[in-house]
């Protein structure tokens, strides 16, 4: 891929205002209130039906919420068709147009703003030498793999130089290989257009690998916004813990013990806890922050310790990841292999131990 | 066998079958028809009534379409009568062996209405009904275009009738060809032509529909057709405001009935067409919707008012001629063949001309201009032209390229004289258009 | 799939079993639609043209009659004019059906299902009742020309000549265009357009660059039906008195009385080469695009809601283009119910007597007509699905001969039809006694041969647009392909399908020059046959168009019904935009 110019590109932010959406008695979006900084890679993290493609659809105008306010670079949006909004989409199903080459289509864009033909001819080559097509101008889409034609469909949109560009599920037609070099090369691509990229996906993989910051949807309402290492450590709830990783949770009763909090587990154990989580319910924590202490094994201050058995286990290459059968339901406990370290076998009795510093508490 | 029967009879075949014997005891005539409803079932439900044991069953079908049918279904004909106007339909099917020879019983009925024979002299199909040719008119719509009482066929060629005259393709309508032939006997072969293009230049279409030209009429879509007089009769008993005139140099000529060769129920068709020239049978002709003159001269006693009589009409004789029937036969094709390729199919520069030169005679009248005038007779000669007389119009050699016969042929073949005929016209009329223009010119 | 070796396909018993029987059986039904095409078709036909290359005198064959054919003005004018005819008519039956079917699938629209089935209604022309009504309302004397002759002193020509065939034919096919193109509208991926406009594209330019490039298939498939029914059509320019054209002149000299002319009989060979031509080139012109955009199994385009102004505006098209070609149906209802209507804006007075005169024959008609009209439907869809998927997903050696054989049906004059069948048929004796050509099913099937054409139109232009990897994903999983055709292909071409079998129905409802051969007893009858009846006679006018607006009344509300569960079905595909 040649150098692309970014300084011809202008670039916005994204301001989404109480935005609520319904069909009929179902409310899709409930008053979505989010800032997408201009030049940041953002992603819509979600299961299915949690509205962020609906939101998605929103931005692009191809959805028109009862209520709110959408901004692009400033400007409100929805008062405006989608024709007028300078807002690229590319869609999961990519939505070549089969009757049209692929140069064709890159240009259609261009066509629509009634550009000059040579400088059509120049902006069509320039996207399709960045998509690394260039020399499948003259096919038809039907012509090409998948991943060519997730190509031709990004050139397409980028080729019109918008302002924001929107990516619904880029990669979830591709193959599980594609994939990997594909989302790389997304990240390349935003990072040299310095493009304000907002992308909607299921897979918290995804969005955690290229994203700077993630919005995680459920049921029409953006649970947490932030980082993805703020997501994955510090979850404000049981769903983004258990969405973007796996979650150990146990339950247990916060308790007033004296000047100091205290988290008690059924199996009576009790651990303090710092003010910021006294309205905590659940305790949680993630397997790799935990380790097996075996019997005899003194537990370490200042962590928890819940006993349980080993019930299965995991061969992950890097680590083992063992499932121990406490009072409080399963844990999960991620254990570095080392060569040549036997497993425990299932039912020996082990401790699990979690630093205090590494658990956190989650409301209920 | 019906539907409902074989519905029944996919699960109860047996049964059905034996049980269906017994129904065939009422025994079916199956009639083939073009004429109107109106008629036929008139005539079904009077005989019905008076024969119980016999169920009519009337197949409504167009001319072409009955004689095809006829010949198709000829290997085992499940029709007994065929029942039409055009005669030429019954000479085809005669000629085809279709029809069984068949004697009326004596029904008072004369031989002749002018010089036309009423009943098949070879005893192949009967008349049972007159009905002469007829120019037919919308009231209102003359009215509304203040055109003049038309008595004959020279009114139809009046500057002031251009593109108010209606008729149908002669070969596509048994009745329209009488017309034609007997307009081309009355004033022979040259003048007949040359009356019939001024005509038909005056002319808003030429159906091929004979039924087009009185619906048309009685519609409004045009003011004169040339019709059979029943038509005219029965769309004014139907109450629409047309009239009717039976030019002088016209001929009668009969409807006609004839019994199918080998059908299943001769003997029911010969009582069904005795009951239709009875004095009963006669009289349901009289009816308004039907509006057709009976072949009785004794039936005119009883008709209601306003009926003309055929039999105290002198016809034919009235234009001073017989009318030749072996030479209608003779060139029965050809005629029609003619008329299609010289006018039918060239309406449209035999209107331009025609009407160009109502333009001219318009402007001579008010000033006179001999150059002009001349100019204009030449123009309607070079229209009037035939590319062959009367003489070539019989001769074998014509009759060989449009019939079928299993001689071996060397004249022209029927698409070469059409072809020939065709650009004859075409030129004749782009001359005519040519003089015609200059006529205008000159008298303009 | 392609790690699957020979030695994994030889493993699993029957499955070479399988694949010869795959073969086997499409080759199986190839031969019962070819044998059914022939029976019905191919050989009647043959026995009525061959006259076209035989000697009129020795019976001998000659070219003879195709070299004087060639020869000939009038028939080189009336090729001309017939092919003039058709492409007008093709372009303003488009400009008919392009709204309609545009703003009725891409738009909520209240109505929508009714304008669809008004659309429809134009089909059912009755024979001699439209033109007659079509000349009440426009001709030179009729109700629009007689009051712009008062208010204004003009005339417009509407039914004068050429323009006056193409002013009828676009309105009486332009529903071809509507449904096959609606069919296509419906099936388009929703996303193929909003790529579009998020690239900047709206309104007409959208349309034209996008949207119907992508309904082409169904674009093509009822244009061209429309192009080749026009071309071959002899009852509309008959009616209104232009003979100059080619199927006229076909009618007129095979039907006249007492003349051997082989040349009408080269003119229906013309007609028939000239229309299987037309069709490869339409299907030429499709094949190799890949528009297949049915791919997740439903989709569609999204029913956007409309601003007032852009309602407004919508209706008012609407209306005006209903008000033009349903005219000829209401002029009809005029006729039916009027006393005298001669020359004058309207009838002189109005009378429910012609409804009491059809009264008691209409049952037995009526309840023929549907009998005949659903078996035509079925036989059509049936074949036309059957062939459609041996032309498009097999590789059936002479697959494509017979969706060519199956559409030349549309360029025989039923006339010839008719007496082809009795030519066959009529000697054959049935085991309850009569002949087989006068058999009533031989109505029906006749009818479903004549209607064959549309059904396949419609069935090909639906299965091109469902993509093959939704059949191959059922066999993936395990589905043989019969039950693959039964469960995936079929439904998903529900909309085709019906499609087809609207326009069977609704047009073999009122058809009648093949019939006018076949019916041997009034028992028999349908509607359009007894329509004739009456409209022979001066008085019988009113009562044929009650029979007339009966029949459109009776086929039209079964479209309706047909609409309404086509609308269902694809209903739920449509619900699940929220996510």
């Amino acid at each position: 891929m040649t150098h692309i110019d970014a300084s011809g590109l202008k670039t916005a932010g994204i301001s989404i205002r109480k935005v609520n959406l319904s069909y009929g008695s179902l409310q899709v979006l409930k008053y979505v209130d989010l800032e997408i900084q201009p030049g940041e890679f953002f992603a819509f993290l979600g299961p299915s039906g949690c509205g962020k493609t609906t939101l998605l659809r929103v931005i692009a105008g191809f959805n028109t919420p009862q209520s709110g306010s959408v901004t692009v670079g400033g400007r409100e949006v929805l008062s405006l068709p989608p024709w007028k909004r300078d807002v690229g989409m590319v869609f999961q199903s990519y939505a070549l147009w089969p009757h049209m080459s692929v140069r064709k289509n890159v240009a259609f864009g261009l066509e629509e703003r009634r550009l000059p033909k040579d400088e059509i001819g120049r902006r069509v080559d320039k996207a399709l030498e960045l998509v690394g097509l260039g020399h499948l101008g003259s096919r038809r889409p039907s012509e090409l793999s998948g991943g060519q034609q997730q190509r031709v469909a990004l050139a397409r949109t980028i080729a019109i130089e918008p302002t924001v560009l929107l990516l619904d599920e880029p990669l979830s037609n591709l193959d599980a290989s594609l994939r990997v070099q594909v989302r790389r090369d997304l990240l390349a691509m935003q990072r040299r257009l310095g493009l304000t990229t907002i992308f909607v996906t299921h897979d918290q993989e995804e969005a955690n690998t290229i994203c700077d910051r993630i919005a995680v949807m459920k049921d029409g309402v953006i649970q947490q916004v932030g980082t993805p290492m703020a997501l994955y450590d510090n979850p404000v709830n049981l769903f983004v813990a258990s969405f973007l990783g796996t979650a150990n949770i146990l339950d247990g009763a916060m308790r007033t013990n004296g000047r100091e909090q205290v988290f008690e587990l059924p199996c009576g154990s009790r651990f303090p806890v710092p003010d910021e989580h006294r309205t905590g319910a659940k305790l949680f924590f993630r397997p790799q922050n935990a380790r097996l202490a075996l019997a005899g094994d003194q537990a370490e201050t200042a962590s928890v310790r819940v006993k349980g058995k080993v019930s299965h286990k995991e061969f992950l290459g890097a680590s083992v990841r063992y499932g121990i059968r406490t009072e409080g339901g399963e844990v999960f406990a991620d254990i570095p292999h080392a060569r040549g370290e036997a497993h425990l076998p299932d039912e020996h009795i082990v401790g699990v131990d979690v630093p205090l510093s590494r658990v956190n508490y989650l409301p209920a | 066998m019906k539907r409902r029967d074989f519905l029944i009879g996919s699960c109860l075949a047996p049964v059905v079958l034996s049980a269906s014997v017994n129904a065939q005891q009422k025994r079916t005539l199956s009639i083939v028809t073009s004429l109107p409803k109106e008629l036929s079932s008139a005539y079904k439900a009077a005989f019905e009534k008076l024969n119980p044991d016999i169920n009519v069953e009337v197949q409504q079908r167009g001319t072409q379409a009955a004689v095809t049918y006829l010949r198709e279904t000829r290997a085992k004909s499940a029709t007994d009568i065929f029942w039409a106007s055009a005669p030429d339909a019954f000479e085809v099917l005669k000629g085809e062996g279709l029809l069984a020879k068949f004697v009326p019983a004596d029904t008072g009925v004369p031989a002749k209405i002018g010089d036309y024979p009423i009943n098949d002299p070879e005893g192949y199909y009967a008349g049972f009904a007159l009905s002469g040719a007829a120019i037919m008119w919308n009231s209102r719509y003359v009215r509304a275009n203040n055109l003049p009482a038309v008595k004959g066929w020279n009114d139809l060629a009046l500057p002031v009738m251009f593109d108010h005259v209606a008729m149908a393709m002669p070969s596509r309508s048994g009745s329209t060809h009488l017309t034609v032939e007997t307009i081309l006997q009355a004033r022979g072969w040259k003048d007949g032509w040359a009356l019939l293009k001024s005509v038909c230049g005056n002319m808003r279409l030429i159906t091929e529909r004979s039924f087009g030209v009185p619906d048309g009429v009685t519609s409004g879509q045009f003011g004169f057709g040339v019709v059979l007089d029943y038509q005219a009769l029965a769309a004014r008993g139907a109450g629409f405001p047309v009239e009717f005139v039976h030019p002088s140099d016209t001929t009668i000529v009969p409807s006609n009935i004839g019994v199918v060769r080998d059908g299943p129920n001769s003997a029911a068709a010969q009582k069904f067409i005795e009951f239709m020239l009875s004095p009963d049978g006669q009289a349901i002709l009289f009816e308004p919707t039907v509006g057709r003159l009976p072949v009785r001269p004794d039936s005119y006693k009883k008709a209601p008012a306003g009926t003309p009589n055929p039999f105290a009409i002198e016809w034919g004789g009235g234009g001073g001629f017989k009318f030749d029937v072996d030479r209608s036969e003779k060139r029965y094709a050809i005629v029609d063949v003619v008329f299609d390729q010289l006018i039918s199919f060239q309406l449209q520069p035999l209107k331009n001309v025609t009407k160009t030169l109502h333009a001219v005679d318009a402007n001579l009248a008010k000033r006179p201009n001999a150059e002009a005038a001349t100019l204009a007779a030449q123009a309607r000669e070079a229209i009037a032209l035939m590319p062959f007389d009367d003489k070539e119009a019989q001769s074998a050699e014509f009759a060989e390229a449009f019939h079928g016969s299993n001689e071996k042929k060397k004249g022209p073949r029927q698409a070469e004289l059409e072809q020939k005929w065709a650009s004859f016209a075409r030129d004749n009329y782009a001359k005519a258009q040519q003089l015609a223009d200059k006529a205008a010119q000159l008298a303009g | 799939m392609s790690s699957i070796t020979k030695t994994d396909l030889a493993d699993r018993p029957g499955f070479a079993v399988r694949l010869g029987g795959v073969a086997f059986g499409q080759y199986a039904a190839a031969g019962l639609i070819a044998l059914f095409l022939l029976a019905f078709l191919v050989v009647p036909v043959l026995t009525v043209i061959v006259a076209a290359f035989q000697d009129k005198h020795s019976g001998a064959f000659t070219l003879i009659n195709v070299y004087d054919f060639l020869r000939n003005e009038l028939f080189l004018r009336s090729f001309w004019n017939s092919l003039y005819v058709s492409l007008m008519s093709v372009l303003w039956a488009t400009v008919l059906a392009l709204p309609l079917a545009y703003i009725t699938t891409r738009f909520a629209f209240r109505g929508a299902v009714m304008i669809q089935t008004l659309g429809i209604i134009p089909l059912i022309m009755p024979p001699f009742a439209g033109a007659i009504a079509m000349q009440l309302l426009f001709g030179r004397n009729g109700t629009v020309n007689l009051l712009l002759g008062d208010w204004f002193g003009i005339n417009l020509p509407l039914m004068e000549g050429l323009n006056g065939v193409i002013f009828v034919q676009a309105v009486h096919y332009f529903p071809f265009i509507l449904i096959n193109l609606s069919t296509s509208l419906r099936n388009i991926d929703r996303a193929m357009e909003e790529a579009a406009q998020n690239l900047g594209a709206h309104g007409f330019r959208l349309f034209r660059k996008v949207v119907f490039p992508l309904a082409m298939p169904g674009y093509i498939a009822g244009a061209s039906l429309v192009f080749v029914k026009v071309f071959d059509d002899l009852a509309t320019p008959l009616l209104l008195n232009v003979q100059d054209m080619l199927a006229p002149q076909a009618f007129l000299r095979i039907t006249s009385i007492g003349i051997a002319d082989p040349i009408g009989y080269v003119i229906a060979v013309v007609l028939i080469v000239f229309s299987v031509f037309a069709l490869w080139l339409a299907s030429f012109a499709t094949r190799g695009k890949d528009y297949a955009t049915i791919q997740r199994g439903g989709g569609g385009l999204s029913k956007r809601q409309m601003t007032r102004l852009d309602a407004v505006f919508a209706y008012g098209v609407i209306g005006f283009i209903l008000a033009i070609v349903l005219a000829p149906h209401l002029g009809l209802l005029l006729l039916s119910f009027a006393t005298i209507w001669s020359y004058a804006p309207l009838p002189d007075g109005f009378t429910f007597a012609h409804y009491r005169t059809i009264f008691g024959e209409s049952s037995q008609l009526i309840t023929n007509t549907l009998i005949y009209a659903t078996l035509a439907g079925i036989i059509g869809v049936c074949l036309g699905t059957a062939i459609s998927y041996l032309v498009a997903r097999t590789k059936v050696i002479g697959a494509r001969w017979l969706d060519f054989i199956a559409m030349s049906a549309l360029a025989v004059p039923g006339v010839v039809l008719g007496m082809g069948y009795l030519r066959t048929y009529y000697a054959i004796e049935l085991p309850w006694g009569g002949s087989l050509a006068a058999f009533w099913g031989m109505i029906a099937i006749a009818l479903g041969v004549r209607r064959l054409p549309y059904a396949l139109r419609a069935c090909s232009a639906a299965l091109q647009q469902v993509s093959v990897s939704l059949e191959e994903a059922a066999e993936n999983v395990g589905a043989t392909k019969a039950r693959t055709i039964r469960r995936v292909v079929v439904p998903l071409m529900t909309g085709g399908i019906v499609a087809g079998f609207v326009t069977s129905f609704a047009t073999a409802a009122v058809e009648l020059s093949a019939t006018m051969m076949l019916v041997q007893s009034t028992a028999d009858a349908p509607l359009a046959y007894g329509l004739y009846v009456f409209m022979q006679s001066p008085a019988g006018r009113g009562a044929g168009a009650a029979l007339g607006v009966l029949a459109v009344v009776i086929v039209g509300i079964c479209t309706y019904l047909s609409h309404v569960y086509l609308e269902r079905r694809s209903a739920p595909s449509r619900r699940e935009e929220g996510a």
